[in-house]
């Protein structure tokens, strides 16, 4: 890892102006700038939850995740490390999780205590990957999504942003799972999220 | 921490945890693993990009215009009451001692919420159990000790199994196990692990159930929920 840094310059340091409003609120309780948080995801939020399509599902799971997970952001936003993820992706995870716990909540009468994010409590370190790493593969992600091949497209909304297990895509699509299963992998192999088998040896 | 596992949920299943789908019993297992796994962690930082990007790019939905008053409010209610207040998941006392021995945070909390019984159940000369509360039909979280040097019975198993070692370290005709090290049955594998001469080993596993069709003799299905021996 050449590129590996242990201190960050200035211009290093993650730039997009939504890290840098979540910074703020971590750090002063920034309102403006949390308002401006909430402009932009606010309706993101609330699309991803109507895109869902689980078990439990009910009408006003979208405002009641905006609510839930704004709310998160607010009381989390201390705890935001830059250098591991840009905001955008930090409020997906957050977002991710409050969705699987409410629909579970609704679905089922669960006695496990533990919740989705539980799942996602990771050691604090040193972030294994480097920022300029990090801010490459995230634009690359955000380029070559919009080139993806329609079915490869297809089936990673599927399994993001509907929240489909690959069993029920498989059964949704009429496809072997073993197919849907490739079909993710080659997406994320053409993003260069995943490296194929091949090239790694 | 330096990363030592070598046994890692296959790709598919980092990314359905990723997307948040995996089934539970795996999911705890999965966790547990990117505690001891730092290039599970880098590969998951990759996917949650990928689930973001997808989010971003997706049709938003208009908000009501006072939401951002209502969280704001919410917010600030909070604060008067859980400005005194600190939580923590790791007080309780057990038998079962996790304090020291760096668990990951979801066993540590399943050990001091769930636990069935506080102490080691005997379930063999060489092997003890301990499991959890789950209050689901459909998978089954248990720990279980093999004693330093201990065998096991060679045995099957009927439903899909996913055990991390937590502390210490196995084998079995195959390979090492250590701890971080993820590993899953499916059903049928047979096989005869065997305890570590140097110390005692323990390992978190979950047991989900075959999937079976809703039918009025799901009760039937009861036997296959048991979680086997190591």
């Amino acid at each position: 890892m050449e590129d590996r840094v242990t201190t960050l310059n200035n211009s290093e340091k993650r730039s997009d102006q939504w890290s840098q409003l979540l910074i703020s609120v971590g750090e002063t309780r920034d309102r403006k700038a949390f308002a401006q948080l909430f402009e932009h995801f606010g309706p993101l939020l609330k699309g991803f939850a109507h895109a869902s399509r689980n078990e439990g599902w009910f009408p006003g799971l979208g405002d009641d995740l905006v609510q839930e997970v704004m709310i998160k952001v607010w009381n989390k936003a201390a705890g935001y490390n830059a250098e591991k993820a840009s905001a955008t992706t930090w409020i997906y995870t957050v977002a991710r999780n409050c969705r699987i716990d409410m629909l579970r909540r609704k679905s089922n009468t669960q006695h496990l205590p533990l919740e989705n994010e539980d799942f996602w409590h990771e050691p604090d370190e040193e972030t294994p990957i480097s920022l300029l790493q990090q801010k490459r593969s995230e634009d690359r992600v955000q380029a070559s999504l919009a080139q993806l091949p329609k079915e490869q497209d297809q089936i990673l909304r599927k399994v993001y942003l509907e929240g489909k297990s690959h069993a029920e895509a498989s059964a949704e699509l009429g496809l072997p799972l073993g197919t849907v299963k490739s079909r993710v992998r080659l997406a994320l192999q053409k993003m260069q999220v995943i490296v194929s088998k091949e090239a790694q040896e | 921490m330096i990363n030592t596992t070598n046994h890692h949920p296959d790709e598919n299943m980092l990314i359905e945890f990723s997307a948040g789908t995996l089934e539970t019993a795996a999911s705890i297992c999965v966790s547990a693993h990117l505690h001891f796994c730092s290039r599970c962690r880098t590969k998951l930082l990759r996917l949650d990009q990928v689930g973001s990007q997808i989010m971003s790019q997706s049709e938003p939905m208009e908000v009501a215009d006072n939401a951002f008053d209502q969280v704001m409010e919410k917010i600030d209610s909070a604060d008067l009451v859980s400005s005194s207040k600190t939580s923590s998941a790791t007080s309780a006392s057990t038998s079962i001692n996790t304090s020291d021995e760096g668990f990951p945070y979801s066993v540590k909390k399943l050990i001091n919420t769930s636990l069935i019984s506080k102490n080691w159940k005997r379930l063999s000369s060489s092997v003890d159990v301990a499991r959890f509360k789950t209050g689901q039909e459909d998978f089954e979280v248990a720990l279980h000790k093999i004693c330093a040097g201990g065998k096991t019975p060679k045995h099957g198993h009927e439903g899909l199994e996913y055990t991390v070692v937590l502390k210490g370290s196995f084998s079995d005709e195959n390979a090492v196990y250590r701890e971080g090290d993820f590993l899953m049955r499916q059903p049928g594998d047979v096989h005869q692990p065997m305890g570590a001469q140097n110390g005692e080993c323990i390992c978190l596993s979950a047991l989900s159930a075959p999937i079976v069709p809703t039918s009025p003799l799901g009760f039937l299905m009861k036997p296959w929920l048991r979680i086997n021996p190591m």
